[in-house]
């Protein structure tokens, strides 16, 4: 997959099963060596291929975004200001992407895994207030790579943009809940109560009986996620699911259903077909020629069949290479576009009249906003995403979650000496997630005036305190009191 | 107990009412059913002051089960006396209890409490006070056990309420209470405008809750018509939001279109138009979640999509037409026509105006609205060249309207989709046209608005989109390219002029055929030893008309020519070899497998005669 993605093709991998079943685990694995999922392993190889080919003609720069999709809505994990949903787009260069998603500059895998332990906080942090799993939304975890070459003798810069995705999808799981109704990629037969819904079941009703022919449009068709599935699918893409499943029999249903669903998932081919015009007429001229080129040869008393051989003599002329191939395409048409304007919104004359000026402005501004972003260096890029960092920490420190000495919120580092609370969470990758130091003396929980800031349904202002008393001997001994 | 309820107890159900109605978002946030649990208290504080449940009724053994019990068998008894009335306020509250335990997520307790609805209601379910609450209650249950994935319950409980709202209105038909009513003294009751109009709403959640049950069940026509009676009496109660229901009705017709059931389909799309004008002149009657959006964005999005909506309308009826009258080449049956023509006599009388009021929406002045709209356009398939045109220009006018807001920038594949359509409407007028030059020009227009697309496009991201644009733009050119030589073939002597053309467009065709094979190469530009299924037979295809347009240059030059017979041959060459060695391909391309294999035999041949007089002169 890597090597596709050095080729310059896009890499997708989604994840889906039931929670517990192994899907993160196979995904990230553990910290210990030899214990590592498929994205550190990933991203490790890309480094260190990076770091091999290294020379004066090749650059390469990797850029990192996190998001989640919960119920339609785009939330960006790794800029905490970031507030609302974010809106989908699709650039004609540029491709699909998310509006305001913040791309961070990464140079190592470190920096990787550090990222992706800061947005599982940010979804942790946010699953655990709405008092919500996991199991309900996506997480799209992108990297982008550029390779940039200069070729020497032409004097040009070519890039080579591919995008590796990774995606763990929403939990199968059948629960006895009313949640995320019709945001499940498993077609439930829930009833819709409120007839607001109706378009979502005319739409879903009309896509039915347009498997085959593209002769209808259905509006409402395209959720967020098709989105994703479109991007990933619809270009120049290579694609792997993991079903994980449970090996439990109590889980038999589940196994099943997500089986059922990696079947169909195999099935999916892009929707969009190449149509094809009737070659009837194509036939039936060549039939005839086929027909006159026959009498023509009887007419001289040679069979087709006794030409045979003739041909063998003749040899066919360059059967090798196709002579006439036009010049083949590059493939990396994605450098950064001249910004004398030609990214200016093309309105056509038609439209103008209608496009009220403030809509016209909004165009225009995303439209710089592009430009910008691709102008922008990458040391600009760098000096971004250490500030984002940084917001994130205070975030997190002002909730009371722990920060390491060196500035990092990496995973699971247990303090050793200092004690401490861990979050617990039914998810594996959201458990142990969130820690909280206890200082000498008094910590509070609770939600207000606090030290461990803590939001939930039966968390009260003052929750509950903690009395560290440091021993002479250096043990340590902490009462609870609630 | 008296006839009324206490103030302790009407003040506390109504602010149980109130709370329940809280919406979720409105909660703290990490506590998302705070509102819910307390109106839950509340409500168990009113059923313990209203007392136990009557213990005589016989009926309360009955089954649990929906619907089975014969509804003509009971005969209706009123519930005036002061036990009733007492087991009527039980039931909104054990009703209240129910839906309170539903939402949030107690699915078994909230079957609990409507059960015990039910038959505190069921020998009173025919009278003025209950048949409201008794269908909500089997409504609800119908929900349930929807969520339950039992949908041939949830089928038997929506069902039968479908049955008492009938029987109801058949029997008695005057505006039963609200089920609110029983806790509200006698001079605040409602007036019977406004019973009626809960009543109505109640039965049109019903008829959506059927559309659902019946979609789950794949039966789509009783679902499309369960939609259609929905939308319906949408517009009679006044009960919809004009943009949300306007693009409900355009997304319908698409269904009706793939039935090929054009005139409903016309009916739902003018509709869709008369209703979507009422945008912002009518203040929204129901909370719609939509509200809260960027609302002019919105408004012009499904602007937007209800003008794709028609130009499906105008393309697939044009479409089916064509389909009906070409002969096996493609081209107009002059035979066909004529007997078409015949027969739409008849279409038209017979049942059209069945038909048309079985999807009536609205009445008096909005029908004549739709009415207005509907007589624009024609439903029936167009059978001549102006018949054609008026239905093109309708599409090619929402082709401009779709196009403002799908614009390139932002909307790529939506943007491409519509310029599509609006090539393909170009392509089915041309099927019309009878004067060649002038199908030529029609062609000549697809060209000039497809081409450019693919100039911006990054096939990166867009790699199926632009092989689409590119096949289409070859075969294209390949039918300028035939109409440019029937209409050489037609004069008497050709001039150099034509032949250039002729030559120009087979180029330009073998350009984008090449383009598209191209795409398939790998990022080292090596064509693929396996071509994917999905794309296999278009890239025969391709191949096989590569190798035809080589073998259509026109030249003077016997050498050139040579050369063209050569590289027409290594195509036919290439299609024969790769179905000997990939067997699959050879199902998927049988008749020009065949002739490629005729070629590759008769090629060689032709062009050693091609040598042998090239020696002699």
């Amino acid at each position: 997959m890597l090597l596709h993605a050095f080729e310059g093709y896009n890499v997708c991998i989604f994840a889906y099963g039931q929670t517990g079943a192994g899907k993160s685990y196979t995904m990230m694995g553990r910290q210990e060596p030899g214990q590592q999922g498929i994205v550190p392993q990933l991203c490790e190889d890309l480094f260190s291929r990076v770091n091999v080919n290294q020379n004066a003609q090749l650059s390469y720069s990797v850029e990192v975004s996190y998001m989640e999709i919960y119920c339609e809505r785009v939330r960006d994990l790794l800029n905490p200001k970031s507030r609302g949903s974010l809106r989908v787009r699709e650039h004609p260069i540029l491709g699909p992407y998310v509006q305001d998603l913040s791309k961070l500059a990464v140079t190592s895998y470190a920096d990787i895994a550090d990222l992706m332990d800061c947005g599982n906080k940010a979804r942790t942090v946010a699953a655990t207030n709405m008092n919500e799993t996991s199991s309900r939304s996506h997480a799209v975890f992108t990297i982008v790579f550029t390779q940039r070459s200069h070729d020497q003798l032409s004097g040009l810069d070519s890039e080579k943009v591919s995008k590796i995705s990774l995606v763990d999808l929403a939990g199968s799981e059948r629960a006895d809940s009313s949640g995320a109704r019709g945001m499940r990629l498993k077609e439930g037969a829930n009833i819709n109560k409120s007839l607001t819904t109706l378009g979502k079941v005319i739409s879903a009703l009309a896509d039915l009986q347009s498997k085959k022919r593209k002769s209808d449009f259905i509006p409402y068709r395209d959720s967020v996620l098709t989105w994703l599935l479109k991007e990933n699918l619809g270009g120049n893409s290579r694609t792997a699911m993991i079903a994980a499943l449970s090996p439990a029999d109590i889980n038999y249903e589940e196994t099943l259903s997500t089986l059922r669903y990696a079947d169909r998932t195999k099935q999916i081919r892009c929707n969009a077909v190449i149509n094809e015009d009737p070659n009837a007429r194509l036939i039936r001229e060549l039939q005839e020629e086929v027909a006159r080129l026959r009498e023509l040869l009887m007419a001289q008393g040679l069979s087709a069949s006794a030409l045979g051989g003739l041909k063998v003599e003749e040899g066919s002329p360059g059967g090798a290479l196709p002579a006439v191939s036009s010049p083949p395409t590059p493939i990396s048409p994605s450098s950064p576009p001249p910004h004398n304007g030609e990214l200016e919104p093309s309105f056509s004359p038609s439209a103008e009249p209608q496009i009220g000026p403030e809509e016209a402005m909004e165009r225009l501004q995303e439209t710089e906003k592009i430009i910008a972003e691709l102008n922008e260096t990458w040391e600009e890029k760098l000096r971004k995403t250490e500030a984002l960092r940084m917001e994130r920490e205070a975030l997190l420190a002002e909730m009371g979650v722990a920060v390491r000495e060196d500035g990092g919120t990496v995973g699971v580092f247990s303090p050793k000496k200092t004690p401490h609370l861990v979050n617990l969470n039914e998810d594996p990758l959201m458990s142990e997630c969130l820690l909280y130091h206890i200082k000498d003396g008094v910590t509070r929980v609770g939600q207000v005036d606090v030290d461990i800031k803590l939001t939930g349904q039966f968390i009260r202002e003052q929750h509950c305190l903690f009395r560290s008393i440091p021993q002479p001997d250096g043990e340590g001994q902490i009462d609870l009191k609630l | 107990m008296a006839g009324y309820p206490g103030p302790e107890i009407r003040e506390k159900f109504q602010a149980a009412l109130a709370l329940s109605r809280v919406e979720l978002h409105k909660n703290p946030e990490k506590e998302p059913y705070k509102s819910k649990y307390s109106a839950r208290a509340l409500l168990e504080e009113v059923r313990a002051l209203l007392g136990p449940a009557p213990e005589d009724d016989d009926e309360r053994a009955a089954d649990d089960g929906p619907g089975d019990q014969a509804l003509g068998a009971a005969e209706p008894r009123d519930a005036e006396g002061p036990g009733e009335q007492r087991a009527l306020r039980l039931a909104v509250i054990e009703f209240h209890l129910g839906v309170n335990h539903i939402d949030t997520e107690e699915l078994s307790a909230g079957e609990e409490h409507l059960v015990r609805c039910l038959s505190l209601l069921r020998p009173f379910r025919l009278s003025l006070g209950c048949v409201s609450l008794y269908i909500q209650a089997q409504n609800n249950l119908g929900i349930l056990w929807s969520e339950r994935e039992e949908i041939e319950t949830a089928r038997s409980y929506l069902e039968s309420s479908e049955a008492l709202y009938n029987q109801y209105m058949k029997e008695i038909g005057s505006p039963p209470l609200d089920p609110t009513e029983h806790f509200l003294p006698e001079e605040e009751r409602l007036t019977e405008q406004e019973r009626s109009k809960r009543f109505e709403k109640v039965y049109t959640h019903n008829l959506y809750y059927l559309a659902q049950v019946y979609q789950h069940m794949e039966m789509f026509e009783k679902a499309a018509h369960y939609c259609h009676s929905t939308l319906k009496r949408q517009l009679e109660h006044n009960a919809y939001h004009p943009m949300e229901w306007a693009i409900n009705a355009a997304t319908l017709s698409q269904f009706y279109i793939n039935k090929l059931c054009f005139m409903e389909a016309r009916h739902c799309l003018s509709a869709a138009n008369v209703i979507f004008g009422q945008t912002g002149k009518i203040s929204a009657t129901e909370d719609n979640p939509e509200a809260e959006g960027d609302v002019p964005e919105l408004y012009h999005q499904r602007k937007g999509e209800i003008a794709r909506c028609w130009i499906k309308y105008c393309l697939t009826l044009l479409q089916n037409a064509q389909l009906s009258m070409q002969d096996n080449i493609g081209e107009l049956d002059v035979d066909k026509q004529s007997e078409l023509r015949a027969l739409r006599k008849k279409e038209l009388d017979e049942e059209e105006s069945i038909r048309k009021r079985a999807v009536q929406f609205g009445t008096g002045e909005l029908c004549d609205a739709i009415s207005a709209v509907e007589e624009k356009v024609r439903y029936l398939r167009p059978l001549d060249f102006e018949e054609a045109r008026e239905l093109f220009l309708l599409g090619q006018h929402y082709v401009f309207e779709a196009k403002e807001f799908f614009q390139i920038d932002g909307y790529v594949t939506d943007h491409i989709e519509v310029v599509q359509d609006h090539s393909a409407l170009f392509k089915v007028l041309a099927f019309f046209e009878t004067d060649m030059e002038r199908r030529c020009k029609m062609h000549k227009r697809r060209i000039a608005m497809l081409e450019p697309l693919i100039v911006d496009l990054n096939p990166q991201y867009y790699l199926l989109v632009n092989r689409q644009i590119q096949f289409e733009i070859a075969h294209t050119y390949y039918d300028m390219m035939d109409l440019k030589v029937a209409i050489a073939d037609k004069l008497r002597d050709p001039d150099s002029h034509i032949v250039k053309k002729i030559n120009s467009l087979n180029k330009s065709a073998l350009k984008y055929y090449q383009l598209f094979l191209d795409s398939l190469r790998d990022p080292n530009k090596v064509f693929p030893e396996h071509i994917g299924e999905d794309v296999l037979r278009p890239a025969m295809l391709a191949k096989f008309r590569v190798a035809r347009l080589y073998g259509r240059i026109i030249t003077s030059d016997p050498k050139k020519e040579l050369e063209n017979l050569a590289t027409s041959l290594e195509h036919y060459r290439f299609i024969v070899d790769y179905c000997d060695t990939h067997p699959e391909a050879a199902q998927e391309i049988e008749v020009e497998l065949e002739l490629s294999k005729e070629m590759v035999s008769l090629l060689p041949t032709k062009m050693e005669r091609f040598r042998a007089k090239m020696a002699l002169t």
